[in-house]
């Protein structure tokens, strides 16, 4: 043991060969209940045996009781040591039972033919329905709507800069416009897409429609064409969302020290330059995890276009998530949908990494 | 009667009717339940004297109002059902609690039912969004906990199909009079393979209605209300230019909603296809009976997508951004706020008209049923008829109640579930769910009593209009009602899918897009077993 682990020892551990392996035991026995039990209700839901469960909670008690013995036997056998594992141990068998078990059984699902009207059941189906996504335009549509989505990003993050730089000012009313700029992010997106999608953008009564009859626009109408719709909800969003870039960014400008922009001045760096070569550079780790932060929210967009358009005119407004709630609530189809979003969350995975290697590679604040 | 149509006609009473009715119910409540029970059956005066509960004018009816009409209804159940036969039975009921109607109603209706059979009933209150949801998954996943359900019947084939429903005893069909139901609710529909799975509660059909200040002698529409959806196209391109008489803006003329509305969109496409393809000589006209092959794609729905095409190609034709417009928006922004002059609906909108703060059309809004055709499509024929063609749809039939096979097997507990049931479809106890607040439409000829009605205080014109195209299209020979196959809704989510790309214009024709319908049809019908669905289909139509 080294000296560094022995400084956190309180009390000696003199363990018994007995006691370790009453501890391995409680393990195994603990083990062994949960596979029998898992077993038997296996063989019952296949219809090889028949044990007069009703329920799949035997499994889950004789999971919880394992988990609760390998907690336990921790301690029983490695004394001091396993005591610290307890730090660690249950919160992570937490999340292996809410996550990594979920995921496995989605995947089983996401391989099946599971229409909750089929009278037969969830059936296997191989890749099937992986060859009904790579043939079926809806998905690609929404696919290719994500990307144009994800692009807004770069006009939010620059919207959202100039407002944080705003509010970094010494401006008046300062404190009044950080809460004012704060409120639509407060709001629910339900919310926001009834009251300006579905009421302030009405056609004919809306004011913002009056607002632009009055400004002699014929026929307003902000939801007819497809570039039009899109970039409605774009700005919907956006408008939803810039406070949480500009809240993230402001706080990251408040954090470069006075000096380094002092100096900067009396190097005769002043505005745009001195925004460019020392406040922007110093910005960039802020700036990157404010837009990764941004498109993981982006990439889940649903809500907003579910109730104003239904992913329309035409699709031009889908996004992957509200066509798969479609897919999956209007349509029962369990095994496509999550097909769609399990191949979604592999995009994203692989997206995200990307994004994130080639930020920390060219992030870096310059110098 | 929906809570819409009440407040209408409510508003519609006069001050000495009310006093009647307030009348009539204190003395009513004066007299101990018995002697109420004694005195309305004795006097074979029953219908009256519910109708005076609480009495037409004199607000919502409330718990007690329920129990006292589920009290004074029970004469029926007492010739079948001995007092405390049923003592020690539970029973759990699965409804819906939309507006605070459909379940709370159920309850006081059925707390004397209770108090009299010793039976027990536990809720469980859905609201409609989270309804087929929890249907489908119990379905699905076997785990169905519910003896007594309230049901659509497009879902007949989820349930009735998989052998989930208990067949109705003979006691029962006598009990709630079925013979009186309208002709579209009569067998097929509630039947599977013949057997009898359902207790009709409500009825539900989709009605033409329009603006009179629009037609008549000198009116911008023409001097004819249009009868066919080829009129009503025609009158919606002349009136393109013109100024609305009431509201002094542009005048339009049908209002198709070109948005999907989760799969309820797609009745309104089929108004007017019903027209066309609803054949009198043939019951299906969404599928091939034998193959499940979609008709969708036949030239007889070709032309009533066409239709739509065509109106959407004609600048002003509809107000704009109609592209977004669902079937809500059509009737509640539009039609009601004075925009457009046509419009299909459920029966609320006449009342709505009249009641609606936001409404401006009140007065000049009138009833008929769904537009017919001077041509119509022979399926079998593969053909067009020249012979004018009529077929109101029931977009969705009505609502249920059903009895779940849990109870099959316990005789008591069988009885007691369709005693249950048979009560709640009473045929007295249903007619004052017509007259008032229910969540339920009239669905037996004899709520269209008008006597009953205009007796009970009610303004005999209105009712007559309002009523009148109700009672004519449930029972018009020709009635268009959907399969009652499992996932129907499935269907209709998907085409409106892919009738939003077609009004887009993605697609190149009205053919191309309701061939992408049919292929995403007979995808779905694979999907969830064509054999079954052709057995069930065919189960549906009673073949």
């Amino acid at each position: 043991m080294s000296s560094a682990e022995q400084l956190h020892v309180v009390t000696s551990d003199e363990i018994s060969p007995a006691r370790i392996r009453l501890g391995r035991l409680m393990i195994w026995a603990s083990a062994a209940l949960l596979a029998l039990v898992a077993l038997a209700q296996v063989a019952q839901s296949t219809g090889r045996a028949e044990f007069g469960f009703t329920t799949w909670r035997p499994t889950l008690y004789a999971y919880c009781l394992w988990a609760t013995a390998l907690c336990w036997a921790q301690v029983v056998i490695r004394g001091e040591r396993g005591k610290r594992t307890l730090f660690v141990l249950p919160a992570a068998l937490f999340v292996v039972s809410l996550t990594v078990f979920p995921l496995l059984f989605g995947l089983v699902i996401a391989f099946s033919s599971w229409n909750l009207s089929n009278p037969a059941g969830r059936s296997f189906n191989g890749a099937a329905n992986l060859v009904q996504m790579w043939n079926d335009p809806f998905y690609w549509n929404a696919l290719g709507n994500m990307v144009w989505y994800v692009l807004a990003i770069v006009a939010e993050y620059a919207i959202a800069f100039s407002l944080a730089l705003l509010l970094n000012a010494q401006i008046r009313a300062r404190k009044f416009f950080r809460v004012a700029f704060l409120l639509p992010l407060m709001l629910s997106p339900v919310a926001v897409s009834w009251m300006i999608g579905k009421s302030m953008l009405e056609a004919r009564f809306g004011p913002i429609s009056r607002l632009a009859r009055w400004l002699g626009v014929d026929n307003p109408a902000f939801f007819e064409t497809a570039w039009m719709a899109k970039t409605t909800i774009m700005v919907m969003d956006a408008w939803t969302f810039i406070p949480f870039m500009m809240i993230m960014l402001l706080a990251g400008l408040q954090a470069i020290p006075k000096e380094l922009t002092e100096a900067a001045k009396v190097d005769g760096a002043r505005g745009w330059k001195a925004f460019w070569e020392v406040t922007f550079p110093l910005m960039l780790p802020v700036s990157v995890t404010a837009i990764l932060i941004r498109i993981i929210f982006k990439l889940k967009l649903a809500d907003v276009v579910i109730n104003v358009t239904s992913g329309g005119p035409g699709g031009a407004t889908d996004t992957v998530t509200s066509f798969i709630f479609r897919e999956y609530r209007e349509r029962s189809n369990v095994g496509y949908g999550t097909m769609l979003a399990m191949v979604y969350l592999v995009l994203i995975v692989i997206f995200m990494t990307v994004l994130m290697k080639w930020a920390a590679r060219y992030a870096r604040p310059r110098t | 009667m929906r809570l819409e149509h009440y407040n209408a006609l409510m508003a519609r009473m006069s001050r000495r009717r009310m006093l009647q009715g307030a009348t009539a119910l204190g003395a009513l409540a004066a007299l101990p339940t018995t002697a109420r029970m004694a005195a309305a059956e004795a006097h074979g005066n029953l219908r009256a004297e519910i109708l005076k509960i609480p009495g037409v004018g004199m607000g919502s009816p409330t718990d007690a109002h329920w129990q006292q009409v589920g009290e004074l209804c029970l004469g029926a159940t007492k010739a079948n059902v001995a007092e405390g036969e049923f003592a020690g039975v539970e029973l759990t009921f699965m409804g819906l609690n939309n507006q605070n109607l459909h379940n709370f109603l159920f309850r006081g209706f059925l707390a004397p039912w209770e108090r009299y059979t010793g039976a027990k009933i536990n809720w469980i209150d859905l609201a409609q969004a989270d309804y087929n949801a929890r249907l489908q998954q119990s379905i699905a996943t076997g785990t169905v906990d519910f003896d007594i359900l309230e049901m659509g019947a497009p879902f007949e084939g989820d349930t009735a199909g998989k052998g989930l429903l208990d067949e109705m005893p003979d006691w029962v069909a006598a009990q709630i009079d079925e013979g009186d139901l309208v002709g579209y609710l009569q067998p097929p529909v509630g039947t599977w393979d013949g057997k009898k799975y359902r207790v009709t509660i409500d009825g539900d059909c989709h009605t033409f209605a329009y603006r009179k200040d629009y037609f008549g002698e000198g009116g911008i529409g023409g001097a004819e209300v249009p009868k066919t959806w080829q009129e009503v196209n025609a009158v919606s391109k002349a009136l393109v230019g013109q100024t609305d008489p009431l509201t002094g803006l542009p005048a339009h003329g049908y209002l198709d909603p070109l948005k999907g509305w989760g799969g309820f969109g797609f009745y309104f496409i089929a108004n007017r296809a019903t027209a066309y393809v609803k054949h009198p000589e043939d019951p299906a006209w969404l599928f091939d009976p034998d193959t499940m092959k979609p008709r969708v794609n036949n030239p007889g729905w070709v032309q009533a997508i066409q239709d739509v095409m065509d109106l959407v190609a004609t600048p002003g034709a509809y107000p704009s951004d109609q592209i977004n417009a669902d079937p809500g928006t059509t009737a509640f922004s539009q039609f009601l706020a004075g925009t457009g002059s046509m419009l299909m609906w459920w029966g609320d909108v006449g009342s709505s008209a009249r009641t609606s703060d936001t409404s401006v059309v009140g007065d000049v809004v009138g009833f008929g049923i769904n537009p017919g055709s001077d041509r119509r499509y022979n399926s079998a024929a593969g053909a067009w008829e020249e012979t004018a063609n009529e077929a109101p749809l029931m977009a969705y039939i009505g609502w249920g109640v059903y009895v779940t096979s849990r109870v099959s097997g316990d005789e008591k507990k069988r009885k007691a579930a369709w005693s249950a049931a048979a009560h709640l479809g009473g045929k007295d106890l249903s007619l004052w769910t017509a007259a008032y607040p229910s969540g339920f439409q009239p669905y037996r000829n004899s709520h269209f009593q008008y006597d009953e009605w205009e007796a009970a205080g009610y303004d005999r014109d209105f009712v007559e209009d309002y009523l009148g195209s109700n009672a004519d299209s449930y029972n018009h020979p020709n009635a268009a009602i959907e399969p009652r196959i499992p996932g129907i809704f499935q269907y209709y989510s998907v085409a409106e899918d892919e009738l939003a790309k077609g009004f887009a214009g993605q697609y190149a024709s009205a053919q191309e897009t309701a061939d992408a319908i049919a292929a995403a049809w007979e995808r779905i019908t694979d999907e969830i077993g064509r054999d079954s669905q052709i057995a069930l289909y065919k189960a549906s139509l009673g073949m």
